[in-house]
């Protein structure tokens, strides 16, 4: 890995976030009342799956959210945020449009990954759970294993894994994805004119 | 998440004799498919081939097919390297192997006329120019037991796991034979836990029958998570309900009254099919009150984890299933003793509890025949790292590392040299070229500072920079430490801080000496195993490769130029 001083690449202009932030604490009622016990022991074991359930289903887990879980299942909201803190599955805050999962499995680390956690700190200024100031692009670094380690290092991008990777593939990864939306939500602001 | 649904053609099973007629009929059913005169193709979906496109394979031989053929969903079968693979029984040809293959490969190779794809022939013998998929390297030296089905059954069928065995075991200890006796063949087989820390499974379930509480609970531990491990995952995309019988039988031999499996919550598409496993096994009377009439109850409960490494160790996973943060807590009371909801519960890993099925059909002599003196039996292996071939394997024990690498994953890349493997995930050191020769058992890698753990390999080259390497593991523990004791706390990032230091070109000789002192704190003092072993990978990184931290103390340089030695001021802050 060379230290020349890095390249600044410019992103391009990101279209405004259209992805699913709002979370509708109807949907989540309906979420959680799959989750049924028949004594108080049963329902504390449901905490972290009904807790699952929302945070796959949104991406995040609200206070609102939280609150409702906590009244299904007879419990606290205090006891819930202590779950949703300590688990590293769990997000408190919304994703960006994008969400990149960046594998830091052992596989990956001897075959790169580090660097490509580092670029994503030198170009975009993202690290380890942050999005993006205009809410584009969301970064996690998994700490376990994404468990396609024939393709090492490897990322998750929304649905599809690319790998390998290395730091410019990734940048090219990011900016096609972000230009990509842009596109489409020109397309569609063109549309409906 | 799913809430799989129970498939709906499925009986209710009430007594022995129904329960053999349906073993019958799904035998008959099986043995119907593979002579009739449709094509079958299968698929290997499991979620490393679904990265690469295994769905996209399986819907175009459904289209292709149609009504004129079987298009089946089986599991991968652990050969990563050959992903995404298709099967194709032809009624006049046995079940030949094709991969890596495209969609728009599909058409042709149902044709049978791509032969330049066929890796072998499922089975022993070759056909044609074709040779037995059982020859390949990779497959030679395995001795698969608990993945005698991966890539043959479809996971969602019980029907097709009771047509190769499964359940046999568990109306064996239904019907034929003692609670005591089935966990004496358990002692006799010697089984070990597998999940790294090798204690006998008989004596915990003896003490867990002798345990005087009610209810009582057995918990399978399938939350694997090492960053570089999936043996468990690739069991329950695999072959779901042989775990589900190990547990099953558990439950019954310890006069438990409910089975738990805990998952890791990384794993949707394990968790799916082993939930549709427990609705189906449910459906058909195997779990629940009265199981065949024999007046035996078992319930089942399948928990999640959220992504928390400590989860795997034993009282941390039970906290986590009463829905509180999983922290260790101090022992005694051993879980045996005082588990889940302060009832004796009977804890053991995935891989220890899969092997059981087999020890009860097959007696506790015949496992034990398998192995080394102290270590019975096969061991499910990973190896990672810049090799010609990737996943998950089964192998006898006492196979030495360098079959293991070079025979069955086939040796380094082009262009990558061996360095060094990091054993015991991030537990122990690692070993060096010299070490080779050694058995893989439980025993043997201690003696020379590794260990055989859960059975992840890490291989790594000679890019690879020790400091580095060892600041990623003691930064993986720092990032794990469930806070709750200080040694571990405090002790994971200090050790992080200094070796950021020696990275940065900026450590002393002295540096050396203070992170053995602060090891030995982390190590002697903290409560829990995460904590105990976190510093070992560390020390073990220094013992071997001494001069390569020496070079970044004295002479200020990377070997490998990995290290920000020279990097601008602004750079020096790391990501993580």
């Amino acid at each position: 890995m060379s230290h020349a001083e890095p390249v600044q690449v410019p992103l391009p202009v990101p279209a405004p976030f259209t992805g699913r932030q709002e979370i509708d604490p109807d949907v989540v009622r309906e979420l959680v009342s799959h989750f049924t016990y028949s004594d108080f022991e049963e329902a504390q074991e449901l905490i972290l799956s009904a807790l699952q359930e929302v945070n796959e289903h949104f991406g995040w887990v609200s206070p609102e959210a939280a609150q409702i879980v906590a009244d299904h299942l007879g419990t606290t909201i205090n006891r819930v945020y202590g779950l949703l803190t300590f688990y590293a599955d769990f997000r408190t805050e919304p994703r960006g449009h994008h969400h990149l999962l960046v594998c830091h499995g052992m596989s990956c680390y001897v075959q790169g990954s580090q660097q490509l956690i580092q670029t994503l700190q030198d170009r975009l200024g993202i690290a380890d759970g942050d999005t993006t100031p205009d809410q584009q692009l969301s970064v996690q670094v998994v700490n376990g294993c994404l468990g396609v380690c024939d393709r090492s290092p490897v990322v998750k991008l929304d649905d599809t894994y690319h790998g390998p990777v290395d730091s410019g593939e990734l940048t090219d990864l990011i900016q096609r994805a972000l230009a990509v939306h842009r596109e489409e939500a020109q397309h569609g602001a063109s549309a409906a004119e | 998440m799913a809430h799989p649904q129970p498939s709906s053609h499925l009986p209710h099973l009430t007594s022995k004799d129904e329960f053999l007629a349906f073993q019958q009929q799904a035998t008959a059913r099986w043995d119907a498919m593979w002579s009739g005169d449709r094509i079958v193709a299968s698929v290997g979906v499991g979620s490393s081939s679904i990265a690469k496109g295994a769905l996209d394979v399986l819907d175009r031989a459904r289209q292709e097919l149609g009504e004129n053929g079987i298009v089946r969903e089986v599991s991968g079968n652990g050969a990563f390297w050959m992903e995404p693979w298709i099967e194709v029984k032809r009624p006049d040809a046995p079940p030949i192997v094709y991969g890596p293959i495209t969609p728009d490969d599909v058409p042709a190779v149902i044709a049978g006329t791509r032969e330049d794809l066929a890796i072998g022939v499922r089975g022993d013998e070759a056909f044609g120019t074709i040779p037995p998929l059982s020859a390949h390297p990779f497959f030679a030296k395995q001795t698969p037991l608990l993945m005698r089905n991966s890539g043959v059954i479809e996971p969602d069928s019980i029907e097709d796991a009771i047509a190769r065995g499964a359940y046999a075991g568990y109306f064996k200890i239904l019907f034929e034979m003692s609670e005591e006796d089935a966990i004496a063949e358990v002692t006799t087989a010697q089984v070990r836990g597998r999940g790294g820390g090798g204690f006998p499974a008989g004596i915990k379930w003896e003490s867990g029958r002798k345990a005087r509480n009610h209810p009582k609970f057995v918990v399978c531990n399938s939350h694997e998570g090492e960053p570089n491990v999936y043996k468990d995952r690739h069991l329950h995309e695999s072959d779901p309900h042989r775990i589900l019988e190990g547990i099953l039988i558990a439950c019954i031999a310890c006069g438990a009254e409910r089975g738990y499996n805990y998952i890791g919550g990384e794993y949707p598409l394990a968790i799916k099919r082993f939930r549709q496993a427990v609705a189906d096994a449910e459906r058909l009377g195997l779990i629940g009150h009265d199981i065949l009439g024999t007046g035996k109850n078992v319930a089942f409960r399948v928990r999640t984890g959220g992504g928390a490494y400590v989860c795997g160790e034993a009282s941390a996973l039970m906290y986590s299933v009463m829905g509180v943060r999983g922290q260790p807590r101090t022992k005694p009371p051993r879980s045996v003793e005082e588990g889940l909801w302060k009832r004796p519960t009977v804890a053991n890993n995935t891989e220890t509890l899969a092997n059981i099925p087999d020890i009860i059909v097959n007696g506790g002599e015949w496992y034990a025949a398998m192995g080394t003196e102290g270590s019975k039996g096969t061991k499910l292996m990973t190896v990672q790292g810049p090799m010609q071939r990737l996943g998950v394997v089964e192998v006898e024990m006492g196979i030495t590392l360098n079959t293991l690498f070079n025979d069955i994953y086939g040796g380094m890349k082009e262009g990558h040299v061996f360095k060094g493997v990091q054993t015991g995930g991030v537990s122990a050191g690692p070993l060096t070229e010299e070490h080779l020769d050694i058995p893989v058992d439980f025993d043997s890698l201690g003696k020379v500072g590794g260990m055989l753990g859960s059975g992840g390999w890490v291989v790594f080259d000679q890019n690879v920079c020790v400091v580095d390497f060892a600041r990623y593991l003691t930064a993986f523990n720092r990032y794990e430490s469930c806070s709750k004791c200080v040694p571990c706390r405090l002790g994971n990032p200090a050790l992080v801080e200094i070796l950021d230091r020696i990275r940065l070109g900026r450590g002393t000789l002295d540096d050396l000496a203070l992170i053995k002192r602060t090891s030995k704190h982390i190590i002697e003092l903290s409560l829990c195993g995460l904590g105990q072993v976190a510093p070992v990978p560390l020390l073990g990184m220094i013992d071997r490769y001494e001069d390569e931290f020496r070079r970044h103390i004295v002479d200020h340089e990377c070997p490998t130029g990995s290290c920000p030695i020279h990097a601008p001021q602004r750079e020096l802050v790391a990501a993580d």
